[in-house]
């Protein structure tokens, strides 16, 4: 009852998660919903709308630059036109709240980007990567933003951008100014001359020759997958998932030891049964056969004391069977194929008939569970007492093979076989073992003919951990689960009785 | 079904009885093993020991002529006892008696030494015969101890010397065995006498001993590795 709380919290925690993530994918931070600041009134040039060449104190070749400024637009505006200059001597790559918009590598050339429809109202990061390849260097910018209610923010290339330094990581989306991010240098107002190449001063003349306009940019359609709170809450499923799989882990694990402890407590059940009660009829058949010895060999109770002895015997062998039955460390087709053959050849060794055994080297030492086994065990041993009743055979032969996923267990004689139509009604040995191959998903077939002997192929489904469970719960339900087993118990006993007998 | 056990079965009875020692815990059952194997005219029981300790102490004062021993003894097992008493008594046969046969226990009595092995259960005439087929060579071998012997022979290809390893008629009879063929059918198809295949179910007993054995010294020698 301890986990359904627990995935309940957890749900509660994705779902909180998700909800910040919701609120901080607006925009929010300190905004200010005052009129412009004067930092925020840029000069812009009227003609050429950008600011001075601004750089880092130091300017030197290869030299790579980050500038970084942020703005806000006053919350409840909304942006009618905005327009962003730039260009750097000699290269840029420009962001926006971290989203790269473009890069140019010519400065001579001012490019100018429409972001009227990415632009709203709330805090923005512009950044610069910029890069110097020789001599003099500089960023020229200017954003123009129109706002709804007629206001104009102007934003220009000044001393109020901040130089990051090169290994900041995350630098073009962060909203905060650090304390070692230097406020950019003004190397040169713009101021363009018409007869720039004649001028003296030269580092100072620069100015771009043209305007070039990309086409306007449009927001980012972000899908959902991509969407913080749908990683969230995929993730928090994810982690509801895991511990799911560690509960069933862990119930499984008691399951398992549980099992162990069946297991153990079969072994225990079979060694007492065998101690207390198989031993037991050995010693009276024992005392028996002594008291036999002793009495007169005309003696009218010899027969009879005789009959208790091998009753005594049968008993004992038939307690054999149980014990192996219900002996956990006999679960293997190994430990089948061991006992089908003992069976086979201690039944056929009263009669005229030769047992021929054909038994796969390569049977595996996997579990075979109970049920099955047992169901097997009757039926193939239902195929031996027939062919030793009916068949007048003189050979037998019993094969155990294991192919792909099904053990194939034949009970094969060369006696004078049977009509199959007409057997039935006589023989309902047949539909007995059919009966017992259907209950586990068997197969029995008989193939006879008369004067061709007799071949029943028993086909029992199989795998390395088939239905290890259903041999538990079938064990485990007790009394209520028995029901089977106790039906296929009871032929068991008459059965060793009569191998006893023949 | 059973011959009658008090008629003397002509060429035993001209001999002097064969002289058998028993060892068994249970007090009622050993008991009854004594009086059952002196009522046969051509056993006698010259000892019945209690424990495998018991019986390490009294039989090789005693040199019986074969060991009847039972598997499970408290404290030191009839396996382990068997072994020992091997050591001393290297041509008397040794049999085991065992409640079910479970095939790892006589497998490993067998190749602690022993000659063979009956179920408890058997019926007196049967033990009677089991105990003169084990007299005359090997005790006869199920189908499936075959198969394990022929495995165990398969296993290790250490066989320093020649004569640890199957001959071929061995490994012959041996599968022959696994296959479910009798003594007597053996015999047949291999055309010797039934004997034959007694003397080779004895010599693969042996083999079998004698392996274990220097396999437990090369185990010790090795520094008990495996």
């Amino acid at each position: 009852m301890k986990w359904p709380a627990v995935y309940f919290m957890i749900g509660l925690l994705g779902l909180a998660c998700s909800l910040c993530a919701l609120a901080q994918s607006e925009p929010s931070g300190p905004v200010t919903n005052q009129p412009f600041s004067q930092d925020l009134a840029g000069k812009l040039n009227p003609t050429w709308g950008v600011g001075s060449w601004i750089w880092a104190a130091e300017t030197h070749d290869k030299q790579t630059v980050h500038l970084w400024r942020s703005f806000a637009i006053p919350q409840g505006t909304t942006v009618a036109k905005a327009n962003l200059r730039i260009t750097v001597d000699n290269a840029y790559k420009l962001f926006l709240d971290g989203r790269e918009l473009g890069m140019g590598s010519d400065w001579r050339s001012l490019t100018e980007y429409d972001i009227s429809q990415i632009l709203d109202s709330g805090r923005h990061v512009l950044a610069v990567d910029a890069f110097n390849d020789n001599r003099e260097a500089g960023l020229l910018f200017g954003l123009r933003i129109e706002l709804t209610d007629g206001r104009v923010m102007t934003i220009s290339s000044d001393s109020n951008w901040r130089i990051v330094p090169n290994d900041e990581l995350g630098w073009q989306r962060r909203q905060e100014a650090l304390e070692n991010w230097v406020r950019a240098t003004v190397v040169s107002e713009f101021l363009p001359r018409p007869n720039a190449k004649y001028a003296k001063e030269k580092e100072f003349d620069r100015k771009p020759t043209m305007i070039v306009k990309v086409p306007v940019l449009r927001p980012v359609a972000v899908k959902f997958w991509q969407r913080g709170w749908f990683q969230i809450s995929l993730l928090s499923v994810a982690v509801a998932a895991v511990l799911t799989s560690f509960q069933l882990l862990a119930r499984l694990a008691v399951q398992s030891k549980a099992q162990a402890l069946l297991n153990r407590e079969r072994a225990r059940i079979a060694r007492d049964i065998h101690d207390e009660v198989g031993a037991r009829l050995t010693e009276l058949a024992l005392e028996g056969e002594v008291m036999q010895t002793e009495l007169s060999a005309e003696s009218d109770l010899r027969p009879q004391l005789n009959a208790l002895c091998e009753k005594a015997r049968a008993m004992s062998g038939a307690m054999d069977e149980v014990v192996w039955a219900v002996n956990s460390q006999r679960d293997t087709l190994r430990d089948f194929a061991t006992y089908a053959c003992k069976y086979a050849r201690r039944f056929v060794a009263a009669t005229p008939i030769r047992c021929r055994l054909d038994v796969a080297d390569n049977l595996p030492d996997a579990v075979f569970e109970l049920p099955v086994r047992r169901s097997l065990l009757l039926a193939v041993k239902e195929a031996i007492n027939n062919a030793v009743k009916y068949s007048a055979a003189d050979r037998l032969f019993l094969r155990i093979h294991v192919q792909g996923r099904v053990v194939l267990v034949v009970v094969e004689d060369n006696g004078k076989g049977f009509d199959l139509a007409q057997a039935d009604p006589l023989r309902n040995g047949l539909n007995n073992m059919k009966q017992r191959m259907r209950e586990f998903g068997g197969r029995c077939r008989i193939l006879t003919k008369p004067g061709a002997g007799c071949r029943v192929e028993f086909e029992v489904p199989w795998s390395k951990t088939s239905r290890r469970p259903a041999a538990t719960s079938s064990l485990a339900e007790g009394p209520a689960g028995s029901g089977n087993g106790s039906a296929g118990d009871s032929p068991a006993l008459p059965e060793v009785k009569e191998a006893a007998n023949s | 079904m059973t011959p009658p056990l008090s008629a003397p079965s002509g060429k035993a009875a001209a001999k002097s009885p064969l002289r058998v020692a028993l060892v068994e815990d249970q007090r009622d059952t050993r008991e009854s093993w004594r009086r059952l194997i002196s009522s046969f005219p051509d056993f006698t029981c010259v000892c019945a020991c209690a424990t495998a300790e018991e019986a390490l102490q009294t039989l090789p004062g005693t040199k019986p002529d074969v060991i009847l021993m039972d598997i499970f003894l408290p404290r030191m097992s009839g396996i382990e006892c068997t072994s020992r008493l091997k050591a001393v008594l290297p041509k008397t046969p040794i049999v085991m008696l065992t409640a079910s046969d479970e095939d790892e226990m006589v497998f490993l009595a067998l190749k602690s030494g022993a000659n063979g092995y009956l179920l408890k259960r058997t019926k007196p005439a049967e033990m009677r015969a089991a105990l003169l087929e084990v007299m005359s060579g090997g005790a006869p071998m199920t189908s499936e101890i075959a198969r394990q012997v022929i495995e165990s022979f398969h296993a290790k290809v250490t066989g320093r010397s020649e004569s640890l390893s199957l001959t071929a008629r061995e490994e012959e009879t041996l599968v022959m065995l696994t296959k479910g063929y009798s003594n007597k059918e053996i015999a047949d198809r291999q055309s010797v006498s039934i004997e034959t295949v007694r003397t080779h179910l004895k010599n693969i007993y042996e083999k079998m001993h004698v392996r274990s054995r220097t396999e437990a010294v090369a185990n010790y020698m090795s520094g008990g590795k495996e």
